[in-house]
């Protein structure tokens, strides 16, 4: 490596350095998850692409990768889901519409649009996984003429940590999209599917060389969705995954996200799963 | 090549030579046994002639406490912090150090290059000495030799009552100018032998990780390891980091910080929920081992390891990677001549 042939260091970007952003919005999805709408200053563009994080931060309290929620078509501000894990989002949640906010990024590999277009899409959620998801779901439903069937297949712990019901109803009313829940336990009131997300996929009626998949949930879910999938007949290329890992820094430096040789932070969140099968620590 | 005769009467005026034009950072003496890398205000604390110090210069690239950025909670704004460039004289490098200030600098240019680190490390001017290897380097199992000079300005070889200086780069041409050293014509002296060796050429190593995944010796390197990190701390190519935020006692102010981490700490692979993708400390000796020797070395054909030997010498349960290396070297030659 000859250091002569880099850029002076001090012409190189400062990799840590926040955007003061803008909380916008604020709206409790559930007993442990947040809304906020977020909007960059004079109104910048996040240009990010479904499945990317940003790392946001509050000074004093410190710093975290989340997930985009929204689509890249909702222009002018960003969405973000959070879930109540720790001091950061304690006092995230404490946050007014018009606090500012520090944001780095977007980072990470997302979701190559490209590779779904003209094809089925099927995306698996399993709780907060339903958060980045949502960003390609509403990209797809956005972009509608560009892509065919679109089939949505989430599951929940109960019925009370759905999110985002008010999208949920929409998407089941409408007649383009197939979209299916399950809950874990439900309420007295619960009406609906009862079991875990892998008791939907079974019943899908699926276009199988047309189809392309996308799965994001907990840690322990990603086998035994695969493992349905698989019988269910759809080939590991038509595969992609999003993955959480302790994506500290956001620029493939500190170390935290590592699996085996790949950092989550460059080559995920989002991955092929051909490209991760043999991975040992990847599921 | 120009070479000098630095007689060892006449070091101590070497490095006040060196102090007037620069800052002079060295090996000084600790305790006993110990040597630590320190700025240098006395020429005559500088030790040319130790075994290792606890820490690399990385130290001086990658603090091991760096600030980020300085904020106010009453504005809710905040400042980058003005890292100092190292316009430094490092003095009585080994070839190993240097070795691992060549593979931080990969690690620091990949993908996003980083100015904090390139701006500490810009700058830096090296002066190498050659080593006796004790009973913990292993540096010419990884092709780096005593009397290697990569990356050096200038290197010294020892000699039986003084150095041979050989000068290197413009840089180190500078840096003698005005200082009146007698030529040295003889050829150098051939440096020590190793007392450690990884019994296997590096371009087999590769595979030999490979087929390691599985071995037993991480779970028998695991009874023993406490999971201190301190293997981690040692390390010359080790470079991962946490960040967290400091509030100064008034509450008003305070600072964002990175500090470095280590991946055989429990906490090193947590997230937000309490899910710990390493959770044994087998499977972190591993990561440790194949961060050293198998997945930054199948992207760039060059082991991570420098063979310094500070793991092992400093591991608080005995733990030597040599030997973890030459079991799994051991067991695959044993797997290939095994009757199928």
């Amino acid at each position: 490596m000859n250091l002569s042939e880099l850029k002076t260091p001090a012409e190189l970007e400062d990799l840590y350095q926040p955007v003061m952003a803008q909380i916008k919005e604020v709206k409790r999805l559930s007993a442990m998850e947040t809304y906020y709408r977020v909007e960059l200053p004079g109104g910048e563009e996040l240009g990010h692409v479904p499945g990317q994080f940003v790392e946001l931060s509050i000074f004093g309290v410190g710093e975290a990768p989340f997930s985009v929620s929204s689509s890249p078509t909702l222009k002018g501000s960003f969405e973000l889901g959070v879930r109540r894990a720790g001091m950061l989002t304690d006092v995230l949640l404490r946050q007014q519409p018009g606090t500012k906010i520090g944001i780095r990024g977007p980072f990470g590999n997302g979701i190559d649009v490209e590779k779904f277009k003209g094809k089925d899409v099927l995306i698996v959620a399993g709780g907060i996984g339903l958060v980045p998801m949502r960003s390609m779901i509403n990209y797809v439903i956005d972009n509608r003429d560009q892509f065919g069937k679109l089939i949505i297949c989430y599951g929940s712990k109960t019925d009370q940590d759905l999110l985002f019901t008010d999208e949920l109803s929409r998407w089941e009313k409408d007649p383009s999209i197939d979209y299916r829940v399950t809950v874990d336990q439900g309420s007295g009131s619960w009406q609906g599917n009862t079991g875990v997300i892998t008791t939907l996929i079974p019943g899908l009626d699926l276009d199988l060389p047309n189809t392309v998949c996308c799965i994001c949930g907990p840690p322990v879910m990603y086998r035994f969705v695969l493992l349905s999938l698989k019988s269910k007949g759809l080939a590991d290329e038509n595969i992609y995954m999003s993955l959480e890992r302790r994506m500290k820094c956001g620029v493939g430096k500190c170390g935290h996200c590592q699996i085996n040789h790949s950092y989550v932070c460059q080559d995920g969140p989002v991955y092929h799963y051909p490209d991760i099968k043999s991975l040992q620590e990847a599921l | 090549m120009v070479q000098f005769y630095l007689e060892d009467e006449r070091i101590t005026e070497f490095v006040a030579h060196l102090m007037n034009r620069h800052p002079v950072y060295a090996p000084h003496r600790k305790g006993e046994k110990s040597f630590s890398f320190e700025r240098t205000e006395n020429a005559a604390d500088v030790v040319l002639d130790y075994p290792r110090t606890m820490h690399s210069v990385k130290k001086f690239f990658l603090p091991p406490r760096e600030e980020l950025l300085s904020f106010d909670l009453e504005e809710n704004d905040f400042q980058t912090a003005d890292i100092p460039t190292s316009a430094a004289v490092f003095l009585g490098v080994h070839s190993y150090d240097l070795a691992a200030v060549g593979r931080l600098d990969y690690n620091f240019t990949v993908g996003s290059p980083e100015r904090n680190y390139l701006t500490r490390r810009q700058d830096a001017v090296f002066i190498g000495v050659s080593f006796e290897p004790d009973a913990y380097h292993f540096s010419g199992s990884v092709g780096i030799r005593p009397e290697d000079s990569t990356g050096c300005d200038i290197f010294l070889t020892r000699l039986f009552d003084g150095y041979v200086l050989e000068v290197l780069t413009p840089k180190g041409q500078e840096l003698l100018e005005g200082l009146d050293l007698p030529a040295h014509d003889a050829g150098k002296p051939v440096t020590g032998h190793f007392q450690q060796h990884i019994f296997v050429p590096q371009a087999k190593l590769g595979e030999i990780m490979e087929r390691s995944y599985d071995n037993a010796v991480w779970e028998e390197t695991a009874e023993k390891c406490v999971g201190c990190g301190t293997c981690n701390l040692v390390c010359p190519t080790c470079y991962c980091f946490n960040v967290e935020e400091n509030v100064d006692i008034t509450v008003t102010k305070g600072s964002r910080e990175r500090h470095w981490d280590g991946c055989m700490l429990r906490k090193f692979s947590e997230v937000a929920g309490g899910e710990v993708f390493r959770e044994s400390l087998a499977s972190r000796q591993r990561h440790r081992v194949f961060r050293k020797f198998k997945y930054i070395s199948d992207q760039t054909g060059q082991p991570w390891c420098v063979g310094c030997g500070r793991c092992t010498a400093y591991c608080t349960a005995g733990i030597s990677i040599v030997s973890i290396v030459n079991r799994l070297i051991g067991d695959y030659e044993r797997a290939a001549v095994a009757p199928v």
